[in-house]
């Protein structure tokens, strides 16, 4: 009983822990069911997960700066960038240095746009990147039509699909990417400023913050993140497509939110979001051995997004309400209403 | 606890009428503070009673209790004699049993007419009939008119577009018309109000107490008080300090009973403020009823004094940040923490350990890419901690489990290792216990003698003994300075109510009128664009003005207009949809399938995937999680239904509905009598009592709720109604394509947010306009095929409606007035 609750407690600082327990039901259910599943399946299994967990990590670090912040451009831009990748590298591992400047310029560049849009004009942070992505669609198709074939610099590819004694070289460049992110929340001064930030904006700002830069680098953090993601994605699947990105759009916010990252914002967690990708791709793969048809993975995503949120929503009532009630309120209802998406500034 | 509470019925003369309600015993404690002790209070038919007090008295509190905004600690309440137990009162009880408050914070819908914001107060009678609006237009001017004789305020009037005291005067006669009411409650109802409406309120006040009416009146014009109230009462630290008869009382002895603690909390040395080291200059208008500038300097406190809201926050937040509004006013040569009184807003961050909240202070102003090393932060925050006398052992632990008390300290500690020479506080020690008060006020006089400037506002009077200097506001310039032995409450108190000579400047009316002008030309863009489109396809293709050809060219249109209606009620709620166009497409595959092999499965189908559109938005409501990401992934279950239905387009319309979107009259393109009729059905809906509640909730939920109506209920039906028109666009992609595709809503989406925001809605919520909405989604879906006039590649069609968004947003918010960023 006693073990229960301070576990309970542990639980509470270290959220991430639910996705890696699901992650473990779900693969020893699999591997008993199945006979199928070994260390290796996993292992391809977190080949595609860490795709998305680069991509996640990019959102999370939007999500955390509260009011309801996400980045929607991010589906455009790994389509984007993978078809940049064509273009620039032409399969030649010569040009490999450009197509990963290419990539790296075309994040900076949306993020830019987007931190333009929402920090410097206050546009509501969902019709800024859903407008950005938007023009990127357009680039793709253009971009579309001009590549010359679908020939991956036999480098990239390597680094998309390879293995190093048996552990993929993604999967360890994805966990390397947690581990910094994880030190960069927690030890930098800008992951401090970053939850403060998310957390309570005046309060922030009254402590000498200036938020405007720490949200503007997380806009452009995503999308530098999910430019990188598209190149190698590119690589992985060899070649590009329009739409590829799109999966990747309501995955990565599933994968921040089942991580553990709080969607109000202030408090995030790479570790969850890892294991939550690794989650999101084993109920994916799941569904395909069960041979569930197309659509039905999409509604499993579906709910699993809607079911995670309204656990959580009721989590972070739960949490606030005491505040609110010192405050003197006998209704915190009538007063902590916020429009969730269209926060002025 | 000791009662200087005062009972009424028994030290009252002849009891002028009936007892309305009575409190007894109201005691309120916040933590360790005592709010409210031991008040009793009773009213009765035709009593004014005038409640007076310092600020922070406990008048408010006494009166969200009356009102059942609140509950007390202990104590009752009663009506007619009878005892009603506070767990089943609220404020809709209280508005049952006739109490009405009109709140110092106005409690309007801005973006609602005057007619309408009286409908909100009491929707009762005859609202379902038509007509309804120009009933309540009546009530309006008549209630106007009954309190205000020639106010000419138009009942039509968008309230937002009142000025203050007409609000306040719209808010009065809102109260005093309802009908069935007893007791109104006027908080500060002066306060905006020039002398001569005042005169008017004052002249109905007292006409209708005669017929029985009883009122609260609570007002810092003491002259006021004693001019209206037949009886006054006057509240002190929480407690009665005195109630009896107006004739009683006097200005001067009511400022001494409102008077706080007689011992002094500190007694201070002004010789310790001599450094001429200067901190912050204060100068220019804010300073122009004193006649010289302010000067601050290293070692002193100074406070800041006067009626709430007469300036003193406002200067504390243009000290902290000077550049903010272009003031040149005020100057500040060293750096500025905040130390804020209002800890849950913008004081703690709720996720953090004491220790994470101290050190932010010093992190904030540290290089971002630093490294942030515990042991360091604990050194310093200790170091900080040990002088405020706060236990350094509970570091860890979260700082909402602290008391108020404690937590301010942890703000007071923050600012103290962020080490700024000026530190700026907003009332601090606001429901803080007396004990750590002391330990407060120790400390501050430390912190400024060892070279620091503290700049103190504080709604507490008494503290103010605590400073070198107060400077007293009022209406927003500073009219007096006190300084050493000339700080006492009776001159800060005298001094506060002093009314201040110079009226506000109108430069902002300026630039107001600068941003009209703009704000006009942005909400006819969508006019201007659908002509501008329309112009060039035919002057290049002439027969596109057949009334074939508008057909041709608008039948297409006609499904992104119903998802735009459908967008516009979500976004009038302070939503947004990202999954209304996947909804649309759903709903036409379904059309297209089982409507069209078994129609009664179909229909039952429709009618289920209505009832889960309509029911995300009561989820959405009831558990308080962005819109944005629950539709978003809904739109994946809309696709995934779809998807396992009929993976690849295909599918055919039923007869009658093809012929439902496919009749004609000749003369006149079809598409164009039907585009009109949904706009005209959104205008509709949108006029009805049902619409106006719809815009309130957009507008003020808070004033919604407090007027009775359910959150809940409404978020259903505004989804509901949406579900309607996204369906009735699924439909009528069915048709005109006579098959379907799950993806062929998919690019209304963003589409429909567009033509809501071009056609003016607020994304703030609470604004709709159903005209340029439609005829922002005409242009946009105009767009690919005047790509197609222009010969340019439908490639850039999304690339063109995605600048049109941004530019349009970029424009609003270049334009945005006060009232949308509010």
């Amino acid at each position: 009983m006693n073990a229960f609750a301070s576990f309970g407690i542990w639980a509470q600082r270290n959220r991430w822990i639910w996705a890696a327990i699901g992650v473990l039901i779900l693969w020893l259910v699999l591997s008993v069911v199945t006979n199928r599943f070994s260390l290796s399946s996993l292992s391809g299994v977190i080949l595609s997960a860490s795709f998305l967990t680069i991509v996640a990590i990019g959102q999370m670090f939007v999500v955390t700066t509260g009011r309801g912040n996400v980045d929607l451009s991010i589906a455009s831009v790994i389509t984007l960038s993978a078809f940049v990748a064509l273009l620039t590298i032409k399969g030649q591992d010569a040009n490999l240095a450009i197509g990963v400047i290419a990539a790296i310029l075309l994040g900076l560049g949306v993020g830019a746009l987007n931190s333009l849009l929402v920090v410097g004009l206050g546009i509501p942070a969902i019709i800024a990147t859903l407008a950005t992505g938007y023009v990127l669609a357009t680039a793709t198709l253009l971009s579309n039509k001009a590549i010359p074939g679908f020939a991956v610099s036999p480098a990239l590819k390597e680094l998309a699909t390879g293995r190093i004694s048996g552990v993929p070289i993604m999967a360890a460049i994805a966990i390397l990417g947690v581990a910094a992110t994880s030190f960069v929340l927690r030890y930098t001064v800008f992951g401090q400023l970053l939850s403060a930030v998310g957390q309570n904006r005046a309060a922030a700002r009254l402590a000498g913050i200036r938020s405007g830069p720490v949200v503007a680098s997380a806009f452009i953090i995503s999308s530098v993140l999910a430019s990188l993601d598209g190149l190698l994605l590119g690589a992985y699947i060899g070649g590009a497509f329009l739409e590829m990105g799109q999966p990747y759009l309501l995955q990565s916010i599933a994968a921040v939110v089942l991580g553990g990252t709080l969607i109000f914002g202030g408090s995030a967690t790479a570790l969850g979001t890892l294991f939550a990708s690794i989650l999101l791709i084993l109920i994916v793969t799941t569904m395909q051995i069960i041979g569930l048809p197309p659509g039905a993975q999409d509604i499993v995503q579906g709910i699993v997004v809607i079911f995670v949120l309204a656990l959580a929503g009721r989590q972070a009532m739960a949490r606030r309400t005491p505040a609110d009630l010192a405050d003197g309120d006998k209704d915190p209802e009538a007063t902590t209403k916020v429009p969730a998406a269209v926060q002025p500034r | 606890m000791s009662h200087i509470a005062v009972v009424v019925e028994g030290t009252a003369a002849a009891p002028a009428g009936p007892s309305v309600v009575s409190l007894s015993g109201i005691t309120k404690s916040f933590g360790p503070t005592l709010a409210n002790a031991g008040i009793d209070l009773s009213v009765r038919a035709g009593d004014v009673i005038g409640l007076v007090g310092g600020n922070g008295a406990g008048k408010s509190t006494l009166m969200r209790i009356l009102c059942g905004a609140m509950w007390p600690t202990l104590g009752a309440i009663s009506f007619a004699g009878e005892e009603v137990p506070f767990a089943a009162y609220n404020t809709g009880e209280a508005q049952r049993r006739g109490i009405r408050m009109v709140h110092q914070e106005l409690s309007l819908c801005a973006n609602l007419s005057v007619a309408e914001n009286f409908f909100l107060e009491s929707p009762g009678d005859s609202a379902s009939r038509p007509g309804w609006r120009a009933l309540y237009r009546t009530r309006a001017r008549a209630a106007l008119d009954a309190v205000f004789p020639g106010n000419g305020i138009d009942a039509d009037a968008e309230v937002g577009h009142l000025t203050i005291a007409e609000r306040q005067m719209v808010e009065i006669a809102r109260a005093a018309a309802t009908p069935g009411v007893k007791l109104i409650v006027l908080d500060e109802p002066t306060s905006s109000l020039d002398l001569d409406r005042s005169k008017q309120l004052r002249a109905f006040v007292r006409g209708r107490a005669k017929a029985g009416l009883a009122f609260i009146f609570i007002s810092h014009k003491l002259q006021e008080i004693i001019d209206i109230a037949t009886e006054v009462v006057v509240l002190r630290n929480g407690r009665m300090a005195w109630q009896g008869h107006a004739s009683d009382a006097s200005i001067g002895k009511l400022v001494q009973l409102m008077g706080g603690d007689a011992n002094p909390i500190h007694q201070h040395s002004v010789s310790a403020a001599s450094s001429q080291d200067l901190l912050v200059r204060l100068s220019g208008a804010l300073t122009s009823e004193l006649g010289r500038d302010v000067d601050i300097v290293r070692g002193e406190i100074v406070g800041l004094a006067g009626l709430e809201g007469s300036g003193q926050k406002e200067l504390l937040h243009a000290i902290f940040k000077p550049d903010r509004k272009q003031q040149a006013t005020v100057a500040r040569h060293a750096e500025a923490g905040f130390i804020a009184g209002d800890r849950q807003k913008e004081g703690v961050f709720p996720l953090w350990s004491v220790l994470s909240n101290i050190s932010i202070g010093a992190l904030a102003r540290r290089s971002a890419l630093g490294v942030v090393s515990e042991r360091a932060n604990s050194d310093t925050a200790k170091r900080a901690a040990s002088k405020l006398r706060l236990d350094d052992t509970r570091f860890q632990s979260n700082i909402t489990e602290l008391s108020g008390g404690n937590q301010q300290k942890a703000l007071v500690a923050r600012a103290l290792v962020a080490d700024t020479p000026v530190i700026l506080l907003d009332d601090p020690t606001r429901g803080v216990d007396i004990a750590t008060k002391q330990d407060f006020y120790r400390l501050c006089n430390e912190v400024a003698r060892g070279g620091r400037a503290l700049i103190w506002h504080t709604t507490e009077d008494a503290e103010l003994l605590a400073c070198d200097r107060v400077l007293v506001f009022s209406g927003g310039h500073i009219v007096s300075e006190l300084a050493g032995e000339a700080i006492t409450e009776q001159a800060i108190v005298g001094a506060s109510f002093a009314q201040p000579a110079v009226s506000q400047s109108n430069v902002a009316s300026k630039r107001t009128a600068m941003a009209g002008l703009g704000r006009k030309l942005v909400n006819a863009a969508p006019f201007i664009g659908l002509a501008a489109v329309l112009a060039i396809m035919i002057a290049i293709n002439p027969a596109v003005a057949s009334t074939f050809g508008l057909d041709l060219l608008l039948m297409p249109a006609l499904s992104l207009v119903l998802v735009t209606a459908a967008q516009m009620f979500i976004v009038g709620g302070s939503e947004i949809d990202l999954g209304v166009g996947a909804f649309a497409g759903l709903v036409s595959v379904l059309s297209a399938t089982l409507l069209y092999d078994q129609p009664w499965l179909g229909t039952v189908a429709l009618v289920a995937a209505l009832a889960a559109y309509a029911g995300l938005g009561g989820v959405i409501q009831a558990r308080r999680i962005p819109a944005i990401v629950v539709t978003l992934g809904a739109s994946f279950i809309w696709v995934g239904i779809g998807y396992a239905l009929q993976p690849t387009p295909g599918g055919a319309s039923p007869d009658w509905l093809t012929t439902l979107f496919g009749w004609s009259i000749g003369f006149m393109p079809t598409s164009i009598i039907m585009i009109a009729a949904v706009a005209l059905m959104v205008l509709a809906i949108d006029r009805l009592p049902l619409g106006v509640v719809l815009r309130g909730f957009g507008n003020n939920p808070a004033a919604m709720i407090r007027s009775g109506w359910s959150p809940t209920r409404y978020a259903l039906v505004r989804y509901l109604i949406a579900g309607l028109f996204a369906g009735a666009a699924g439909l009528s992609l069915t048709a005109i394509n006579t098959a379907s595709d799950i993806n062929s809503g998919n690019s209304f989406t963003l589409l429909s947010v567009a033509a809501v925001v071009m056609g003016g809605c607020s994304l703030i919520g609470g604004i709709i306009s159903p005209v340029g909405a439609v005829a922002g989604a005409v242009t946009l879906s105009l767009i690919g095929a005047l790509l197609g006039t222009l010969s340019v590649s439908s490639d850039y069609n999304a690339a063109t409606q995605g600048l049109i968004l941004i530019a349009l947003l970029t424009l609003r918010s270049l334009t945005a007035d006060s009232r949308s960023e509010s």
